[in-house]
């Protein structure tokens, strides 16, 4: 059931990221970050864990509100409710980076 | 057994973690989905038992609460993706 959620995030083959760069979800925890401190890197990975699945029980509650408006006259979900909810997605992750980009620029601006 | 902060450690500790994870958020996925069902569905107390409808209701709710979430699943993996990719690209 929560396979596919991890599952488009990749895992260890995505090219190591710096931990908590720019805020944004997604496993790039990968291997070879030897330089990192073990513990502080296991700390990262899972503030990461904890950011995505929380985004994700956010987005499963915002798309049931926004899309299930028929309560429950069928047991499967319409064609109506699906094209719903994967726009509901895309609509969610562009908010996030139109977020994180706009945040980048106010701090960025105070700093200077 | 491993020797502390070896890769195959790191590895193993990951993984109990996400195993962690993975079940503590099911637990919240099911609790969440019994509120949210019992919200919908139960609207009256003129009994103690529920109902023919609200016995629907709740087998509907619960029924189409899973498969939004399965679909949310493969959208969220999906865009996640996407984003990584355009972040490995950007080299952030």
């Amino acid at each position: 059931m929560f396979g596919g959620m991890f599952g488009g995030g990749g895992g260890s083959q995505k090219p190591a990221q710096p931990a908590g760069m720019g805020g944004m979800p997604g496993m790039g925890m990968g291997q070879g970050q030897g330089q990192m401190d073990p513990n502080a890197q296991l700390a990262a990975a899972e503030q990461e864990m904890e950011m995505v699945t929380d985004m994700f029980a956010r987005l499963g509650e915002l798309c049931n509100k926004k899309c299930l408006i028929q309560r429950y006259a069928d047991d499967e979900l319409t064609k109506a409710e699906s094209v719903c909810i994967d726009r509901c997605v895309a609509k969610y992750f562009q908010v996030n980076r139109e977020v994180t980009d706009k945040l980048a620029k106010i701090s960025q601006a105070n700093q200077q | 057994m491993y020797n502390n902060f070896g890769p195959s450690y790191q590895e193993q500790r990951l993984q109990q973690l996400m195993e962690q994870k993975q079940l503590r958020d099911f637990m919240r996925m099911y609790t969440n989905l019994v509120a949210r069902c019992f919200d919908d569905c139960v609207t009256e107390f003129t009994s103690n038992k529920l109902g023919d409808k609200e016995l629907t209701c709740v087998s509907r709710c619960a029924q189409k609460n899973m498969k939004l979430n399965e679909r949310v699943g493969q959208r969220f993996g999906e865009e996640n993706a996407k984003l990584m990719e355009e972040q490995a690209r950007l080299g952030r």
